[in-house]
């Protein structure tokens, strides 16, 4: 992690450095001396390179977090790595302990994955990656050098570890467990398993991506139905649904970006508010056939997006 | 401290993210208090030095005990500051005590040992009509006195020499607005004079004019305009006394800075009660001391003795210290 972030800091701002590096009037040398051998302006250079690429709305608790979270780990790992000679745990070897641990890392790596939007292209891929070694050093033989090169013989995320990554990924992003059951079924691996960095990477995103749709589809049936008349009309629900389904179909199936951003025009085109309303009208024209409520409306548009999400393994 | 930053837009460059955050400070001060304080952070680690400073810092702790300037250096500090006046201290005003201009400032003092008097007295002369050292005030009409003056201090010293030059007759878009001078620091003026004055009354609308003007070169250190505007509305005239009561009291001016409650609410917080007793019990002079109502009498006792400053600044260091080293560096008070 620290490399990495090094290599990207080559380009950025200098006054980070300039605060980093800015001892005392009195004892510079000793000073100096002190800050680098405790390794203190590489731990603020990598936590202001995190901060500045995720741009919380809030730095201060992000970097209260950041800083916990690496706490965390150097009480864990036995404080070899990250320069902190003195600080000793007691709390190796027990088997309460090590559960309690992993529970950690999991925390901790779900904090990274949270840090970015997938939209953020590079961003989030640098945070799953971190979260990938994070979560591949759980093994009994990991240890929790940041240097340790991911997908190392014998490394990788176990399978149960994943799941659980992917079901709290669903669950932070609002995604009901019942609606992202189906999903987690074709991204499954078995506990086992030792999951490559390119299937967690595919199941990190799938989950992203797929909380934002059922977001967008419960704004969806939020619009359908009026506030104070119950549920939706099945007939309006249908035809939304199915227009949901053509755009879907649409953007499938693209192979040259310039056809790619071709299909999302169409497909965008699909969902404009003029379609929908359209679509709705037709649907009201053909006259009244009950309700659909919010539940299954989610769910129907679950499964459009999940029928789309190939099987893992 | 949220002010409204948006991370999705491009033409915001790094520095200006960072400037915009005053993350530079707390991490410079943070590098300051670990080298001042070397020995105990080393023992301490230095990972969990900084998540512990910069907990305390999100959760508004980071000011207990501290110098005045570090308090004073951010908005999110004297907010914190300003809340943790209140959380300490509302016993006080739970068991109706009136205090005086000295005992606030005492009380003051216990949190952060060098806190003026300057601004203790500005505070009570929002709340009172002349300001005799032994007139008492009620705790929750110093309270939010106390905010708005500590808030705002530099705007509304702008807007004391707005409000002096039309009194005078001059023209006062030609001020230099001060940064950091306090108003009792002016020339000419002794306090009285300085009292007198500003019951004085000028034209609403001129001054309304004159204040919009600062606002515009003073950026996001001010009350909301549409407070300002209703504040001088109101009447034709105002005098700078009558304007700083009625924004003392203005509510969206308190929910803006968020430290405290509505006035009604202000003593009425089941829920903190316990967490109070901790503080209470952190920074009282004697352990049993933790009553309700013992603040004050704990107060005088404060006062007869020769140096509080001392004190706190001892115990805050048997918190950190753990290894019973009595040996005292001083160097963060100066």
């Amino acid at each position: 992690m620290a490399d990495r972030e090094k290599r990207r800091s080559a380009g950025s701002g200098s006054c980070l450095a300039a605060t980093v590096a800015e001892p005392g009037p009195a004892t510079k040398g000793s000073d100096r001396e002190f800050l680098s051998q405790a390794g203190v302006g590489e731990l603020l250079r990598g936590a202001l390179l995190k901060m500045v690429e995720a741009r919380p709305d809030d730095p201060v608790g992000f970097l209260a977090d950041h800083f916990g979270s690496l706490a965390a780990a150097v009480v864990e790992s036995g404080s070899e790595d990250l320069k902190e000679p003195r600080l000793s745990d007691g709390s190796s070897g027990d088997e309460g302990a090590r559960g309690a641990r992993a529970q950690q890392r999991l925390n901790r790596a779900l904090w990274h994955l949270r840090l970015a939007h997938h939209s953020q292209r590079s961003a989030f891929g640098n945070n799953v990656r971190v979260a990938y070694d994070l979560l591949s050093l759980t093994g009994p033989f990991g240890h929790a050098g940041d240097s340790s090169p991911a997908g190392a013989p014998g490394g990788g995320v176990s399978g149960a570890l994943y799941t659980q990554t992917l079901r709290c990924l669903c669950g932070e992003g609002g995604v009901p467990a019942s609606t992202s059951a189906p999903l987690l079924c074709r991204l499954h691996c078995h506990d086992h398993e030792a999951v490559p960095y390119g299937v967690f990477r595919h199941g990190v995103l799938t989950c992203a991506v797929f909380s934002d749709y059922i977001r967008q589809a419960q704004r969806l049936y939020a619009q359908v139905c009026q506030p104070d008349e119950g549920p939706a009309s099945r007939a309006a629900c249908l035809a939304v649904l199915g227009a949901l389904r053509e755009a879907l179909e649409t953007s499938r199936d693209a192979d040259s970006p310039s056809v790619k951003a071709l299909r999302r025009l169409e497909a965008s085109a699909k969902m404009s508010p003029h379609q929908l309303a359209r679509v709705m009208t037709e649907a009201q024209a053909r006259g009244p056939a009950g309700h659909m409520d919010a539940k299954e409306f989610e769910n129907a548009a679950a499964e459009l997006f999940i029928a789309r999400v190939k099987v893992v393994s | 401290m949220t002010s409204g930053m948006n991370r999705f837009n491009p033409t915001i460059t790094v520095d200006e993210y960072l400037a915009e955050s005053n993350v530079l400070f707390y991490l410079s001060d943070a590098l300051t208090q670990l080298l001042e304080h070397k020995e105990e952070y080393t023992h301490f680690g230095v990972i969990r030095y900084f998540a512990e400073y910069f907990s305390s810092v999100k959760n508004s702790n980071h000011i207990l005990f501290r110098e005045y300037n570090y308090i004073k250096a951010t908005p999110h500090n004297r907010a914190s500051f300003i809340r943790v006046f209140w959380r300490c201290y509302r016993q006080i005003g739970k068991s109706g005590d009136l205090l005086s201009i000295l005992e606030y400032s005492s009380l003051l003092q216990l949190l952060c040992p060098d806190f003026p008097m300057e601004t203790v007295k500005s505070a009570a002369r929002i709340v009172l009509t002349d300001d005799g050292f032994d007139c008492l005030m009620s705790f929750s009409d110093f309270l939010y006195a106390f905010q708005l003056q500590f808030y705002y201090q530099e705007f509304l010293d702008s807007v004391l020499l707005i409000y002096q030059d039309l009194l005078a007759g001059k023209s006062p878009n030609t001020v230099i607005v001060p940064t950091s001078t306090s108003v009792e620091q002016l020339p000419g003026l002794t306090t009285e004079e300085n009292n007198k004055e500003q019951d004085l009354e000028v034209e609403a609308s001129t001054l309304a004019e004159c204040i919009d003007a600062l606002c515009d070169r003073i950026k996001n250190s001010h009350p909301p305009r549409s407070c300002l505007q209703e504040a001088l509305e109101e009447t034709g005239k105002v005098s700078y006394h009558s304007l700083l009561m009625s924004l003392a009291k203005h509510e969206t001016i308190n929910l803006m800075i968020g430290a405290l409650p509505s006035k009604t609410e202000v003593l009425n917080d089941p829920e903190m009660d316990q967490e109070l007793d901790k503080l209470i019990a952190q920074i009282s002079v004697s352990p049993s001391s933790n009553s309700s109502g013992s603040a004050v009498s704990m107060l005088k006792e404060v006062q007869r003795k020769a140096s509080p400053r001392r004190n706190i600044h001892h115990r805050r260091k048997m918190e950190v210290e753990s290894d019973g080293s009595t040996e005292e560096t001083d160097s963060s008070e100066n």
